[in-house]
Order: C-alpha cells, then sequence, then structure tokens
C-alpha cells in the first residue's frame, strides 16, 4: 500500500485520530488532572457503554438504516436481566437472557423494516417508544436494584488494572472489526448500504442480512444494559435515554457516513472516546453543563464539517 | 503493506504513553479548598437557586467551587461520570444531590476510596444500600419531605372544608423525594372519609407532561376540585391545562418547591399555594458544612431545612428563611 492508497483508505479515521489527539494534548495543557492513568482508565471505562452500543450503530449506518430505539433497549433488556437476576437464576444464564432480549427487539426491528418494508426511521422510532413503555410496564415504572458482587464484578472488576468494562469494549471491537471486514454479514452490509438494488441483483439475501444487522445492534445494547445495570447495581425503566444520540453521534464522528457503505469500525471507536474525552475533560475543568452540551453538538457538526471537505478533496 | 495501517496509531499510543508517563503531577492552586456541587439537572430553577446559595457562601470562605449538573435530571449514569471526573480532579469534598437514591451509592463508594467527604444535599440516599456497599456520607442537608407532604395536604383540606374530589400528579416513581412528598400527603388524606382521590398519575416531574397528564385528568373526571403535585413545575403546566379548560380559579392548586413563577401564580390566584423548601439555604449549609470538614470540624449527621407553606398572604414577602439546626 503507497501513502496514497493508505490516505484514501484510512485517511477520515487519521483524520478524527488528529482530532482526539489534538483533544487530549489541549487538555493536557489546560488540566494535570487530565493525562494520568488513573483519569484515562476512568475515561475509557465512561466510553465503554456508548461505544459499545456504536458498534452496533455503525453496522446498522453502513447499510444506511439508523437505529433509534437502543436506548430503550438498553432499559428493557437491563430491567429483564435484574428481574433474571432477583430471582436468582444462575448469573450466565441471566447474562443471555439480557442479550437475547436485546437481541430480539433488535430482530423485530429488522423484521420489520425487510419483510414489512417500513424505513427504519419509522421502524425503530415505533420499538423506541414500545421498548421503554414494556420496561416501565415490567416495573411499574420503579427501578430494580441490588444485585450479587459477582454481577457486578463485570463493571466494578479490574484485571491487571484494567476495568472489565474496558476489556469488553475492546474485545467487541476487535471481533466487531474482523466481522466487518473478513465475514459474509460485513461485507454484504456494504454492499447493501452502497447500492442495495445491486446487491439484491448480484444475489445477496438483503433482507436476511438486513434482520441480522439490526438484531446485532439490539444484542449489543442489551450488552451495554449488563454493563450498565451493574455499574449502578440498579436497572432503572428510564435508562439509556437519549443513548441513540451518543451512539449516532460517535459513529458519524467517526467518519461512517449517513448515506450508507462506507465506515470503519476503529473510528467509531475514536468517536466514541472523542465524546468521552471531551466529557470528562469538561468535567475536570469545571466547565458548566450548559456551555458542555453546546461544545458536543458542535464537535459533531464540525466532525461532518471536515468529513465533507476531505471527501471533496479526494475527488 | 497492509501492516503499514495499523503503525501510526500505533505510534500515537506509544507517543500518549510517553506523555502519561512524564505526566504532571502538580496541584496548580495551593491555597483554598476546591469543593464541588454536583446537581441533579441545571433545567430547574430549584437548583439554579441551589447554585446561587453555593456560590454566595462559596465566594465568602474563599473557596473555589466547581458546579456540575446532568443534562437531565434522570440521567443517573451521567452523574456518576461527574462524581468519577471530580474524584480524579482530586477536589476536596462533594456535596450532591442523587439523581437516584440508590443509583447514586456506588458513586459514594468510589469517593470513599479517594478519601473525599460526600455531602448530601436534598435528596436522601437510600440508608440500606449504603450500607450493604459499605458507604459513608458526611452528613445530610435537606428538608423534611414528608412533613412537606402533611402540610401541603392540610392547607389543601382546609380549603376544601374537609371534602372533595382530589387529584395528583407524582414524580418519577422511585425518586425519594416525590415518593415522600406523596407520603406525607396520603399520610394526612387518607384518613379523612370526605377526600376522594380521583386520580394520582406520573407527570415525570415536567411542565409540559403536567399540562397533558392533567388535561386528561380534567377529561376523566371533570368533578376533580383541587389538585395537589409533587413540584411546581408540574402544576405550573397543570394550571395552563385548568385555564384551556376555562376554569381557572375554579380548582384549588397546591404545589411544591415556591418557585418565584408558582409565587406568582399564588398571587395572580390561579394557585392556591406551594410549600417552601429554601433551596439556596441549602445550597449556602452544603458548602458551608463542607469547608467545616475541611477544618477538622465535627458537622452533625443531619442538617434539616425549614419548610414553609407559600399562600397569598407570604407570596410576595422575600423572606430571608430561617434555618433550624
Amino acid at each position: 500500500m503507497t501513502p496514497k492508497d493508505f490516505l484514501l483508505h484510512y485517511g477520515r479515521q487519521f483524520g478524527t485520530l488528529i482530532g482526539l489527539l489534538g483533544l487530549v494534548i489541549v487538555l493536557w495543557i489546560l488540566t494535570p488532572y487530565f493525562l494520568t492513568i488513573s483519569n484515562l482508565l476512568n475515561v475509557a471505562q465512561q466510553t465503554s457503554i456508548n461505544a459499545i452500543i456504536a458498534v452496533g450503530m455503525t453496522f446498522v449506518i453502513i447499510t444506511a438504516g439508523i437505529d433509534l430505539s437502543v436506548g430503550s433497549i438498553v432499559a428493557f433488556s437491563g430491567v429483564v436481566l435484574a428481574s433474571a437476576l432477583q430471582a436468582a437464576i444462575p448469573l450466565p444464564i441471566a447474562i443471555l437472557i439480557g442479550l437475547v432480549v436485546g437481541a430480539f427487539c433488535g430482530l423485530v426491528n429488522g423484521v420489520l423494516i425487510t419483510y414489512g418494508r417500513l424505513p427504519p426511521f419509522i421502524s425503530t422510532l415505533g420499538m423506541m417508544s414500545v421498548a421503554r413503555g414494556a420496561a416501565l410496564l415490567y416495573t411499574g415504572g420503579r427501578p430494580i436494584s441490588g444485585f450479587s458482587s459477582g454481577f457486578r464484578y463485570l463493571a466494578t472488576g479490574e484485571i491487571l488494572y484494567i476495568p472489565v468494562p474496558v476489556i469488553i469494549m475492546v474485545l467487541v471491537y476487535v471481533v466487531a472489526h474482523v466481522v466487518l471486514t473478513r465475514t459474509k454479514l460485513g461485507r454484504y452490509a456494504y454492499a447493501i448500504g452502497g447500492n442495495e438494488e445491486a446487491a439484491v441483483l448480484s444475489g445477496v439475501s438483503v433482507k436476511f442480512y438486513k434482520a441480522m444487522v439490526y438484531g446485532l445492534s439490539g444484542m449489543l445494547s442489551g450488552l451495554a444494559a449488563i454493563i450498565l445495570t451493574a455499574r449502578l447495581n440498579s436497572a432503572q425503566p428510564i435508562a439509556g435515554m437519549m443513548y441513540e444520540l451518543d451512539a449516532i453521534a460517535a459513529t458519524v464522528i467517526g467518519g461512517t457516513s449517513l448515506m450508507g457503505g462506507e465506515g470503519r469500525i476503529i473510528g467509531t471507536l475514536i468517536g466514541a472516546l472523542i465524546m468521552g474525552v471531551l466529557r470528562n475533560g469538561l468535567n475536570l475543568l469545571g466547565v458548566s453543563s450548559f456551555v458542555q452540551q453546546t461544545v458536543i453538538g458542535s464537535v459533531i457538526i464540525i466532525a461532518v464539517l471536515m468529513d465533507m471537505a476531505l471527501k471533496k478533496q479526494r475527488k | 503493506m497492509k501492516k503499514c495501517r495499523y503503525i501510526i496509531p500505533f505510534l500515537v499510543g506509544a507517543l500518549a504513553l510517553t506523555i502519561t508517563t512524564c505526566g504532571r503531577g502538580d496541584k496548580p492552586e495551593a491555597d483554598g479548598f476546591t469543593i464541588a456541587l454536583v446537581m441533579k439537572t441545571l433545567n430547574n430553577p430549584f437548583f439554579i437557586d441551589m447554585q446561587k446559595g453555593a456560590e454566595d457562601a462559596g465566594s465568602k470562605l474563599g473557596i473555589n467551587l466547581i458546579v456540575q449538573a446532568a443534562e437531565r435530571e434522570v440521567d443517573v449514569e451521567k452523574q456518576m461520570q461527574i462524581v468519577e471526573n471530580l474524584i480524579q480532579r482530586k477536589v476536596d469534598a462533594i456535596c450532591v444531590t442523587p439523581s437516584g437514591s440508590k443509583e447514586i451509592v456506588p458513586a459514594i463508594v468510589k469517593a470513599n476510596r479517594a478519601g473525599i467527604p460526600i455531602l448530601v444535599v436534598d435528596t436522601r440516599v437510600d440508608a440500606a444500600t449504603l450500607e450493604e456497599a459499605g458507604g459513608r456520607i458526611a452528613t445530610f442537608i435537606g428538608s423534611d419531605n414528608v412533613e412537606g407532604g402533611k402540610i401541603a395536604a392540610e392547607y389543601l383540606v382546609k380549603r376544601l372544608d374537609g371534602e372533595g374530589k382530589v387529584a395528583i400528579l407524582e414524580g418519577i416513581p422511585g425518586h425519594e423525594t416525590g415518593d415522600a412528598r406523596l407520603s406525607g400527603f396520603h399520610h394526612v388524606v387518607d384518613q379523612l372519609p370526605g377526600i376522594d382521590i380521583v386520580a394520582s398519575q406520573t407527570a415525570n416531574w415536567e411542565r409540559d407532561q403536567g399540562f397533558n397528564v392533567f388535561q386528561n385528568i380534567l377529561q376523566s373526571h371533570p368533578g376533580v376540585q383541587a389538585l395537589f403535585t409533587c413540584s411546581d413545575l408540574m402544576a405550573l403546566g397543570a394550571i395552563e391545562a385548568i385555564a384551556a379548560a376555562g376554569r381557572t380559579g375554579d380548582l384549588i392548586v397546591v404545589g411544591f418547591d415556591a418557585l418565584p413563577e408558582a409565587r406568582e401564580a399564588i398571587l395572580q390566584g390561579t394557585m392556591a399555594g406551594s410549600v417552601a423548601q429554601h433551596p439556596s439555604e441549602m445550597g449556602r449549609i452544603a458548602v458551608e458544612n463542607a469547608y467545616r470538614l475541611l477544618n477538622g470540624e465535627n458537622v452533625p449527621e443531619e442538617v434539616p431545612v425549614t419548610i414553609e407553606l407559600i399562600t397569598r398572604q407570604n407570596a410576595g414577602s422575600d423572606s430571608t428563611p430561617s434555618v433550624s439546626r
């Protein structure tokens, strides 16, 4: 690969990485509390939930879709998981239940989009409301709290000083990278997002793979719910509100095009880290929360503007 | 050649690590304590008042005060992140109004481990959860919400002459503050056979939901004579629904928090009363107690902040509240 190929291939992600490093350097200059091992691990841990959801979102957006239901699926999987844990169901099975509930909600999205021919925006908007309502109904609006230390290890534990959620996040990204670049599911996701009709004509079973992608997004929301529940030692039916927007933001900052057909999993990780670092840094600097929202919004807009400018140049 | 693409991130990572290891450990502000106030949200005048009280006390005592809040009141995870970040920031003390009575506990335990004292303001921490987790707090500063609910109920009953149809707008279920106000209200009302509670629904602490939910209640129970809301924001939404139904002045609306806008409504007669909580006092006392604690003085386990009923008689007066110790 020549340097030109490299830039063509990874140019966008490279730009995002430069952005992240720039942010790190600025924060390092502004506050002595930022660039310490313990704070970086702290940021990684805080990023893990959004980063995991954003993996599913990246797959979905590569197919030119969108998933607005992830936050509600986090809440619903969380409360079902919590009730399973409280019913003294063995830990591995309870965790499996959490994942299956998430995957099921995602598959329903997928089936509605493919076989029901609903636009992804509408289908997942509906699911956003249905899953939220289901979580509230299931719990009567009250949080379910208090779990075993074995379960809480998933959020509070450390292996060689690395928090367990960070390890889970890294594993998810490694697997997702391989799936996206080396398997049929990944390659077809790009093909569907690039040109769905062409994919159909070349014999790709578009409906099946699309449904799988939404199922994957739901399952990863279930995984995020497991970490969130362990972290707070409580599952709330109102948890995960607006998580969809954080996940979309991480994906878009990471260079995945909302038009579909392009994007890289590593970019999404960098995007999620930019958001996590930004929130952490603004907290450390004691910036008012009003300003924080404005800054984060501006970063999303600037990232997409830069993306468009870069694309023009490459053409 | 393919491996090339991984080299640059690696180099950058190595660079970052180098920077980290030669990181700078010195503290910037040598004099004065740094105290953080972490609130549920800044989208509520109640917390703006609290911030004001804390800032006044902070500047008087020469404290570097950091005020942070989650974007949304229900976002317990964001609040936990803020506390974690403040621990990294090595603040000297953290005053917090928990977004979730149980959900705040892991964050408290983390602060305990870092040796940073936690002062809880306004909303209580669930005692059993805290004990189970082995966490501890330095003090609780807040009003007795059960008592406030009782005061609201007694006034409402008096205005109804002991009988009538009453509706309730609740806060988010599971929120200690709202639950306590509600239980105080029920404590009084449930013993009175003349009072008939026709509807009790949540409007999730929000003004627009207060409007919608109460509009629906007015549709299904046109005979309702009085309304108790667990917060003024919901009451302010509800009185708009009452106005839209052309029934302004017909209903006795009693809220909670005595927000400036609610006081205005009480003077205009669209609301009957509200229970005042003095959030700015809470902010002031929290910072003062944190300061005492950091100077090695003892602080009481609990500092009650007085509550009072605001009606047409005293809604206009900007009485400086007295604080009982």
